[in-house]
C-alpha cells in the first residue's frame, strides 16, 4: 500500500519538485495545497499519512497551519514535517519546539526526500 | 510494510529527465527572482534602495536559496543565501554593499543561464 502525503507549499516549483520526487522515487500518492488554508481543507478531506509543511507562506504560515491542524480532532494525529530554507539555529530550535515530527531543509535532494521522510517517521 | 523502494539507475535517469522538465517550466519564475535581485543591487549601488524593494529582494533570495540546490545548483543556493542575509542586514543602503551585491547577482544569473543551456 502506498503512503499518502500532503504537501503544503506556496512556491509552485518546490511543491512540484517534491511531488515528483515522492511519486517517482517512492511511489507515494501526493496531494498538493498552495496555502495553509487550502492545506487544512485537504488534510481533513484526504487524511494523509503525513504532511510536508512549508514554514514561510503568505497569509497562514507553517507554524500557524500546524497549530490549526492540531486543534482539529480529525487531523490532530497526522504527523507533520516542516520544510524550511531557514538555516539559523534559533529558527531550527523554534520549529522543533512546536512539536512537529521533524524539520527538513531546502534545498533537498529529490532522490532522497522520501527516505528522509520515512526515516524521520520510522517508516520501514 | 515496505513504503520506500530503492531507486535504481532507471529511476535516477527518469527523475533527472523529469527534473529537467520542471527546470524549463519554472525557469521564468527563477529568472524573475534574479531580475528582482539585480534591480535591488543596482538601487543599492545608487544609494536608492527603498525598504519595500529590499524586502522583496530578501524574499526573492530566500526562494532562490531554497530551490536552486534542489536542481543541482548548490553554489546557487550559497550565493542566494549570502544575498538574503545581506539584504536582511542592509536596513540602510550603502554603495559599497551595492557593488558586492551586483557581483554576486551576476554570478547567480550566469549560473542559472548555464543550467538552462545544459538541460
Amino acid at each position: 500500500m502506498a503512503r499518502k502525503i500532503l504537501i503544503i507549499d506556496d512556491e509552485d516549483d518546490i511543491r512540484e519538485v517534491a511531488a515528483l520526487s515522492l511519486e517517482s522515487v517512492a511511489g507515494w500518492e501526493v496531494i498538493k495545497a498552495s496555502s495553509g488554508a487550502q492545506g487544512l481543507a485537504r488534510a481533513e478531506e484526504h487524511l494523509p499519512d503525513a504532511i510536508l509543511l512549508d514554514v514561510m507562506m503568505p497569509g497562514m504560515d507553517g507554524p500557524t497551519t500546524f497549530r490549526e491542524l492540531r486543534k482539529n480532532q480529525a487531523t490532530a494525529g497526522i504527523p507533520v514535517l516542516l520544510l524550511t530554507a531557514k538555516v539559523q539555529g534559533t529558527d531550527q530550535r523554534r520549529f522543533a519546539d512546536l512539536g512537529v515530527e521533524a524539520v527538513l531543509f531546502k534545498p533537498f535532494d529529490p532522490m532522497t526526500l522520501s527516505a528522509q521522510i520515512a526515516s524521520a517517521l520510522g517508516w520501514k | 510494510m515496505e513504503t520506500t523502494s530503492q531507486p535504481g539507475p532507471h529511476a535516477d535517469a527518469a527523475l533527472s529527465q523529469a527534473m529537467d522538465g520542471l527546470w524549463v517550466r519554472f525557469l521564468p519564475d527563477i529568472q524573475e527572482r534574479v531580475t528582482i535581485l539585480e534591480a535591488a543591487a543596482e538601487a543599492s549601488g545608487k544609494g536608492k534602495l527603498a525598504a519595500k524593494q529590499r524586502e522583496n529582494a530578501q524574499s526573492a533570495a530566500h526562494k532562490l536559496a531554497g530551490v536552486l540546490g534542489t536542481f543541482g545548483l548548490t553554489r546557487g543556493t550559497v550565493l542566494a543565501r549570502e544575498l538574503e542575509l545581506t539584504f536582511a542586514r542592509e536596513s540602510s543602503p550603502r554603495r559599497n554593499a551595492g557593488t558586492k551585491l551586483a557581483e554576486i547577482t551576476a554570478e547567480l544569473r550566469a549560473m542559472i543561464e548555464s543550467r538552462k543551456s545544459s538541460s
